[in-house]
């Protein structure tokens, strides 16, 4: 009886909103805040005059407003061009290649009666539990493999990972039949075709999660371009700004410039608005298209048991 | 017909399968597996031009020069060891606390909006961060000391560093970490809360007898997921974030951040390689430990 009765009123609609709902949308107005207010700082830095950063320090509501800083970004011009090619093309290749192994392998491990599965899946774990380390990575990918400023040191390392896996892993074994797939089978459909045709496409809220993660760790990773990557047409749009970083350290600790280098580099210290206008043209796409996905976030990222 | 017969049948028969596993299988051997062998190193006297495995081995050389220069070694130790700990326990409750809160909300839309906010810095890069962490702090134009009035130099002063990067952290981590637990909330049965609640139970109850239990399982996969990183560090954090800056190293620097600079300075190699070894090897003891009293209290909670 009382269970008729909550089905005419669900219990969303039920409750009323008192002092503490109120309190409790209070907190996370604070909490939104204390998330947005730097990255609304970055936008409102980037057009902020130079000169009223120096007078009155960084401030949401600045005393003058420039475009002097996004100028100044728009005169790297062909560096900046560049490495956008750069970044894009190794984001675009990374999580393609990425996504079409991983899903491939998710898919051959979770057939029940594949007896190599227990092999590779012991396979795919032993990388989360122990690692080779950052320095002997890089030895044996720049002195053994030969890949010290190519573009695949930038895609090969990070395009394949054990927790992504196990992401896709779950969502096929969750949320795709074993009919289907057996139904195709049966059909005379190959495993490639049923795959393709039938895997792949209901697979694609877990791919749009997991890729549009991977997106992100390619299109913010520093540090192996910081380590391999030398020649300024390869640069990714990260490493232009460490080196904006370098360039400014090297100013502020080298005394003994001369001044009339300093004079001579005087049009490009990098500025407090230009800097900000860096990091704006950097971050900005990536967090222009990330609603576009965050529907998928909930769905597709389900972690399952690691032991398959 | 024997089982090794029936492995090579069933193999050739999933040959389609072995084909697809086969990417991801060269993938892991090359840029996994391989560099684990590297770790050999340790024990090695480095020749840059004999390459690693014709390096002569040195026996436990580099690892009396570790405990030789035990200073550098317990600091970074200490401070990697010390962050994880900070970062796990406050990460996870705030995530945890987040992931409730939203849900509990009324207003959904509202809700809604407010998260894909606080989503956001996960997606700025550490290079990024550190020039917005500059404009919070810097001693001369930053929105702290202006804001305040104070003249607190903060990139000096080693001490501030530990609360400044569980901030930034909190800051990057948490409004992304909450989303695990969410998709975890939105499966909880609602007739659970709406028995509850015929039952007298109140909203606080409901919480702690209903929402947070059913999290457990997830927060205890990622707990486990976590406890073979504690050797390990969000590098960007410590290398970007305090601009690498040598005042700072009392408070800052983590293993990985020193064998970064290690490696841009060409230097102390086989320091490095007996850490990184020391590194891999508590990691993984640390993992299969807890992964053991997990199995032990509640097996269906074990990663393995």
């Amino acid at each position: 009886m009382a269970k008729k009765n909550l089905d005419l009123a669900p219990s969303g609609k039920k409750q009323k909103f008192g002092f503490g709902q109120a309190l409790l949308g209070f907190i996370l107005l604070l909490y939104t805040l204390f998330c947005f207010i730097p990255v609304l700082l970055v936008v409102v830095a980037a057009f902020t005059d130079e000169m009223a950063i120096n007078k009155n320090g960084f401030s949401l509501i600045p005393e003058k407003w420039s475009m002097v800083g996004m100028n100044a970004v728009l005169r790297y011009g062909k560096q900046l061009a560049v490495s956008y090619g750069v970044t894009i093309g190794i984001t675009v290749a990374g999580v393609f290649i990425g996504l079409f192994c991983m899903s491939m392998f998710a898919y051959a491990i979770s057939r029940r009666d594949f007896q190599l599965r227990k092999f590779l899946n012991v396979f795919l774990i032993i990388p989360m539990l122990f690692s080779g380390g950052q320095l002997s990575s890089y030895i044996i990918f720049t002195s053994f493999y030969g890949l010290k400023d190519t573009y695949w040191i930038l895609i090969l390392p990070l395009c394949v990972n054990t927790m992504n896996v196990i992401i896709l892993r779950t969502y096929i074994a969750n949320s795709i039949p074993e009919e289907l797939m057996e139904a195709a089978k049966i059909d005379g459909a190959g495993e490639y075709r049923t795959f393709f045709q039938i895997t792949l496409p209901l697979l694609k809220p877990s791919l749009a999660a997991v890729g549009f993660m991977m997106a992100t760790a390619y299109w913010n990773d520093w540090q192996n371009a910081l380590l391999y990557i030398t020649s300024d047409n390869k640069k990714p749009l990260q490493l232009l700004l460490v080196n904006i970083q370098k360039s400014i350290e090297f100013l502020l600790n080298n005394n003994n410039v001369p001044a009339t280098v300093k004079a001579a580099m005087g049009g490009s210290i990098p500025q407090y608005s230009s800097t900000m206008a860096t990091v704006l043209v950097v971050v900005g796409p990536i967090v222009i298209v990330y609603p576009f996905f965050q529907k998928y976030f909930v769905k597709g990222l389900t972690v399952g048991s690691v032991k398959g | 017909m024997n089982k090794a017969q029936y492995f090579f049948k069933n193999t050739w028969k999933h040959r389609a399968h072995v084909v697809m596993a086969l990417p991801v299988f060269i993938i892991l051997l090359l840029f996994n597996y391989v560099p684990m062998a590297g770790l050999v190193m340790a024990f090695k006297r480095y020749d840059y031009t004999l390459g690693i495995w014709g390096s002569p081995f040195n026996g436990i050389e580099n690892f009396k020069f570790l405990i030789a220069s035990k200073d550098i070694f317990i600091n970074m130790t200490k401070n990697t060891v010390l962050y994880y700990l900070v970062f796990t326990i406050l990460g996870t409750v705030l995530n945890v606390a987040l992931a409730i809160a939203i849900d509990q909300f009324l207003i959904k839309q509202a809700a809604k909006v407010m998260q894909t906010l606080m989503i956001i810095p996960v997606f700025i890069s550490y290079a990024a961060v550190q020039f917005i962490v500059f404009a919070f702090i810097s001693t001369d134009t930053g929105i702290i000391n202006n804001l305040f009035g104070t003249h607190f130099r903060f990139y000096s002063t080693a001490s501030y560093w530990p609360v400044i990067l569980t901030v930034v952290k909190i800051w990057n981590s948490v409004g992304y970490g909450s989303v695990l637990y969410m998709s975890v909330l939105a499966g909880i049965d609602q007739e659970l809360y709406e028995a509850a609640e015929i039952d007298g139970a109140n909203k606080w109850q409901q919480i702690f007898h209903i929402t947070i239990p059913s999290l457990v399982p997830m927060i205890t996969v990622m707990l486990l997921l976590s406890v073979g990183n504690i050797m390990r560090s969000d590098t960007g954090l410590f290398y970007q974030v305090t601009r690498n800056n040598g005042q700072l190293y009392s408070t800052t620097q983590v293993i990985d951040s020193y064998v970064l600079n290690a490696i841009f300075k060409n230097s102390n190699f086989g320091f490095v390689a007996a850490t990184t070894l020391f590194q891999s090897i508590v990691g993984l003891l640390l993992m299969l430990l807890a992964n053991g009293v997990v199995r032990k209290i509640e097996p269906n909670d074990a990663l393995f």
